[in-house]
């Protein structure tokens, strides 16, 4: 792979990870933000693999095949059927509306590129120089999950956090060790699957399941 | 890079060509999105032409005023179509070389498009009614939204091409071809076509063809207008449309604009520049097809999202530099 | 091949549970793998004092005195919070508050629970270390919820949702050490670079730049877990609706195994940064936790919240001690993990027992307990003076220890201000206790069941006075232990 076709297919795979991120934001179709949130699990799949390819790592690629199955396809069919099953999440709530949403999101942006700046003189690359796009990721999801109210969006917003992660891991050590790797992915797996459970079976047992309700616990 | 020692003859030739070309153009090219509209739609619609022939005929009428109106309403019309016509000659339409490229920054070209907007939103407050001053209102609203977002998307092109002189950054468009694929471009790109959207009032910002007084936005301001005045005002709207749409599509798909200095090649830049006007027109009047007027406090929603993809363009290109 | 069996042991009980329905002897057998996870870690710890750190499957698995001491605290709890599996869930399934399949699965998931805090404590692997307490988040999910009441899931979602964004935070933590170590300049150690022996080992190459926003990450992130100010609010929900055994668990040691994450990264960054900027953490962290504690203690109308709120105290304890960082400070820490795993176990069980004959948690509506339920409410009190830290209970050694510990270091100011902290707490949770405790009312005859309960209960509580007192067995172990994180 020539270097320029490298760098050029790293940007735009990373690029689309921190863009789906935003259209997260940016929709208010709970269905939208599901398809976002596929593409982004298929983009971060690609840049593990153009990585991969460029650094012949065949643990990257493991990852990368692995990312594609759980992030890009069982995630959001898992999130599907929440929606199915919990008919007011059809619709964001968002406590902040959606300019505002967007304005913080490029304020964020800028945080991240500022604040990377440290991370990324330690060992200057073509990838390490993405990385302020990873965290960017991670600060969205953060915000979201923040100024969301509706279940789907809080497992999206976790989702964006762990995406954002998984992309700088990429990005700066070329991922973590296999055995991390496997393990972080099927930790990832098996929360959503253990929230949409939860919303599932509330959903079945008290008629919905609706954050704004839940306000009984506090002190 | 700048194209300052361009032979002065050929710069007023591109420059006047321009002019010609998106004064005819840019009224054609509204007459092809209603078409395009019309045959979607399962209607056979208003000639391509009619647009021109509407113009013919105002301008042979008598322009009436208002008794209570003030200058503002008669000169309004004429800083409109001079400010774009201005823009238009300096642009790099067809050739990297027109008439005082050196300062066709894309500050300058910007405001100058500003000029006209302030002097219109002017003339519908001048006349003291209603709808005037709604649609003023509405069309500053959206302009201020739209604003911040174009300046920073054309930061971010300008961050690519380490200059903020648009015929500089088009021609180095034309010798690296590989930037008009990076993601700064096609967030950029992105962010750019949200905009003119907004600017030359399409759907889903704003419907051309309603005069219904809850949605109209650009005709509620030119509803005071008859006759000549008229005239000028909608080709002043048409110019600006040919405008944006032929830089936008010369910023990122520069291909055709003639670099040199020989007459002979801008007949071909001509042929180009309304194949990709046109392509561009008729994909925007299909997107105009398929959606519905936004309701008007969902428009900052969309041009906050044009403003975000501006942001992130600039900052991906300060990442990977 | 001995830390090998700890996780094997949990394991095997978790699949036998899976397979074969619901009988009582199930429960009993849980309990049976929690006596022998216990007897593995005393094991580990005599074979790590002789011989030192042992590896096993290929060096996955690693045990050194630390690890062996964390594997004697998470069997001694699990030991006390599983006896109580037969009986509690014979009486929900006579009530009907369970099903069958529920039983057994609570049984299932305690087991994956305890093999997740194991693999924790004895994975060599920092990466791994990690993916095991996000695994804890998982199994304890449904075991929060156990009761389906709205409430219940309520805890069990905010909990979900806050550990795993917090562990997030974690987690990128640990891979900013793993970058910092791949670019130390020092050889190539590539996919070892997570195991905590080679990062010790170049822990004074690291990048300070990348090291400082990493052990920032990383207090947040496990601080999320080990229920440290300022993400400290899904634990006074999550074990206020759990059932009491899973809240004596939880409470008792998922809690000190994410600590004890933070003083394996800890020891790193001191090595790496050298010990102020560590310690400037942990400080911030510990006093807010008390200061958090301190607040809500005051109004609190709930006996189990109030429990989870001084484990949020105690927490802010074992941060500023670590803060000390001494290898005096930091057997205190140890001490105090084990301290108040028993005592903070048996509390919650026993409050279990008190919600479940009184049918409330309000501290408002359940008065006298001391005259109506002598043997309930005098273990009930009992572990609450070993809670507050007086003598001659072990908490009372731990923080004294953990105060000098402090000013030896030159913290004089902050042990002034977690003292101000705590005797607002002490104040206010003897107030409530009296609610709880005192007033006139009839003692009916003490059942059988009581006594079942009782039995383990007390030994607890013996074992936390005995370890109060007597410096034998633990000294030796709790010195080799600190050891390995402190210089």
């Amino acid at each position: 792979m020539s270097a320029s076709f490298y760098v050029g297919a790293l940007e735009l795979t990373t690029g689309a990870v921190l863009v789906c991120a935003v259209m997260t934001l940016w929709r208010r179709q709970v269905r939208t933000i599901v398809t976002m949130l596929r593409l982004q699990g298929v983009s971060l799949a690609l840049v593990a693999g153009v990585l991969a390819w460029h650094e012949h790592d065949l643990g990257l690629a493991i990852t990368a095949a692995l990312v594609l199955g759980v992030k890009g396809a069982l995630v959001p069919w898992l999130l599907r059927r929440v929606i199915r099953l919990d008919p007011r999440s059809r619709e964001t709530a968002p406590l902040i509306n959606v300019p505002a949403s967007l304005v913080s999101a490029a304020f964020l942006i800028v945080v991240s590129y500022v604040v990377c700046s440290k991370l990324t003189a330690l060992a200057p690359s073509a990838a390490s120089r993405l990385v302020p796009i990873g965290v960017a990721t991670v600060l969205v999801g953060y915000f979201m999950l923040v100024t969301r109210r509706r279940s789907v969006s809080q497992i999206v917003g976790l989702l964006l956090v762990d995406n954002g992660i998984a992309l700088v891991t990429f990005l700066l050590t070329a991922g973590v060790p296999l055995i991390v790797e496997l393990g972080s992915t099927l930790d990832v797996l098996l929360v959503v699957v253990v929230l949409q459970v939860l919303v599932v079976n509330a959903g079945a047992r008290h008629g919905s399941f609706d954050l704004d309700e839940m306000r009984e616990l506090h002190d | 890079m700048t194209p300052a020692g361009s032979p002065l003859g050929y710069a007023i030739i591109a420059s006047l060509l321009q002019v010609v070309l998106v004064a005819l153009g840019g009224p054609l090219l509204m007459g092809l999105m209603a078409k395009v509209r019309a045959r979607a739609e399962g209607r056979v619609g208003a000639p391509i032409r009619q647009p021109l022939r509407d113009l013919r005929k105002l301008m042979g009428k008598e322009g009436l005023r208002a008794h209570h109106s003030s200058v503002v309403l008669a000169v309004a019309p004429l800083v409109v179509l001079g400010s774009t016509t201005l823009a238009v000659a300096i642009s790099p339409l067809v050739t990297t070389h027109p008439l005082l490229s050196a300062s066709a920054d894309l500050f300058v070209i910007v405001y100058l498009l500003l000029t006209g907007s302030v002097a219109m939103a002017l003339a519908g407050l001048d006349t003291g009614t209603a709808f005037g001053g709604m649609g003023s209102s509405r069309a500053i609203t959206i302009g201020a939204l739209a604003e911040p977002a174009l300046l920073v998307a054309v930061i971010a092109l300008s961050i690519q091409a380490r200059t903020s002189n648009l015929p500089a950054i088009v021609a180095d468009t034309i010798t690296h071809p590989v930037w008009s694929s990076t993601p700064t471009r096609l967030l950029a790109l992105v962010a750019l076509v949200i905009v003119v959207i907004a600017e030359t009032g399409r759907l889903p910002v704003d419907n051309p063809n309603t005069h219904l007084e809850l949605t109209m936005i650009h005709e509620a301001m030119t509803l005071e207008y008859a006759g000549s005045d008229l005239g000028l005002v909608t080709l002043g709207a048409a110019m600006r449309l040919g405008l944006l749409f032929a830089l936008l599509m010369n910023l990122f798909v520069p291909w055709g604009v003639a670099t040199g200095h020989t007459m002979l090649a801008l007949p071909a830049a001509v042929m180009f520049l309304t194949l990709k006007a046109s392509l561009l027109a008729v994909v925007v009047s299909l997107i105009e097809v398929h959606s519905a007027k936004l309701r008007l406090f969902r428009i900052p929603e969309l041009l906050a999202g044009g403003f975000v993809l501006a942001v992130l363009a600039v900052i991906t290109q300060l990442v990977a530099r | 091949m001995l830390s090998l069996f700890a996780l094997v042991i949990p394991l095997v009980m978790g699949v036998i549970a899976l397979v074969v329905p619901w009988r009582r002897w199930i429960g009993w057998g849980s309990a049976v793998s929690s006596a022998g996870v216990l007897g593995v870690g005393i094991a580990l710890c005599v074979t790590t004092s002789s011989h030192g750190p042992v590896s096993s499957l290929h060096g996955a698995l690693r045990a050194d005195a630390l690890s062996s001491f964390m594997v004697v605290v998470i069997g001694t709890v699990a030991l006390l919070a599983t006896l109580q599996t037969p009986r509690v869930m014979t009486q929900e399934l006579e009530e009907g508050t369970t099903t069958r399949r529920h039983a057994g699965n609570y049984v299932v998931l305690m087991q994956a629970f305890i093999t997740c805090m194991l693999t924790a404590v004895l994975a060599a692997n920092l990466g791994v270390l990690w993916v095991a307490v996000e695994a804890t988040t998982i199994a304890t999910t449904f075991l929060v919820s156990h009761y389906r009441t709205k409430k219940a899931v309520e805890a069990s979602w905010k909990y979900v949702i806050l550990c795993s964004v917090g562990i997030a935070l974690a987690f990128f933590g640990t891979v900013l050490v793993y970058y910092a170590a791949l670019h130390s300049g020092v050889g190539k150690i590539g996919a070892a670079s997570l195991n905590w022996t080679s990062l010790m080992a170049i822990a004074p190459h690291l990048n300070h730049g990348v090291m400082r926003l990493a052990v920032t990450l990383l207090v947040l992130g496990y601080g999320t877990k080990v229920g440290l100010a300022p993400t400290h609010s899904w634990l006074a929900d999550a074990h206020s609706q759990a059932p009491a055994p899973v809240s004596a668990l939880m409470s008792g040691v998922l809690l000190t195994v994410a600590f004890y994450a933070l003083l394996r990264f800890k020891a790193i960054a001191d090595a790496a940064l050298g010990p102020a900027y560590p310690r400037a953490l942990f400080i911030i962290v510990g006093l807010l936790s008390l200061l958090v504690a301190a607040v809500l203690l005051i109004a609190q109308r709930d006996y189990k919240r109030m429990l989870a709120y001084s484990s949020v105290e105690h927490m802010g304890l074992l941060a500023l001690g670590a803060a000390a960082g001494s290898s005096l400070a930091i057997a205190a820490v140890l001490l105090h993990m084990l301290g108040h795993g028993l005592t903070k176990s048996t509390l919650f069980i026993s409050s279990g027992e008190i919600a479940h004959a009184e049918g409330t948690t309000e501290i408002a509506k359940v008065k006298a307990l001391l005259a109506r339920r002598p043997v309930l409410g005098g273990i009930f009190g009992c572990a609450l003076l070993a809670l507050l830290g007086l003598p001659p209970f072990s908490l009372f050694i731990s923080e004294f220890t953990m105060a000098r510990a402090e000013v030896n270091v030159g913290l004089w100011w902050v042990v002034a201000i977690s003292l101000v902290c705590l005797s607002v707490i002490f104040v206010s949770m003897t107030n409530h206790a009296r609610h709880l405790l005192l007033g006139a009312g009839s003692a009916p005859a003490v059942s059988l069941r009581a006594r079942s309960v009782a039995v383990p209960l007390v030994s607890a509580l013996v074992a936390s006075a005995f370890i109060g007192v007597s410096a034998w067995p633990l000294l030796s172990l709790l010195q080799a232990a600190a050891h390995v994180v402190a210089p």
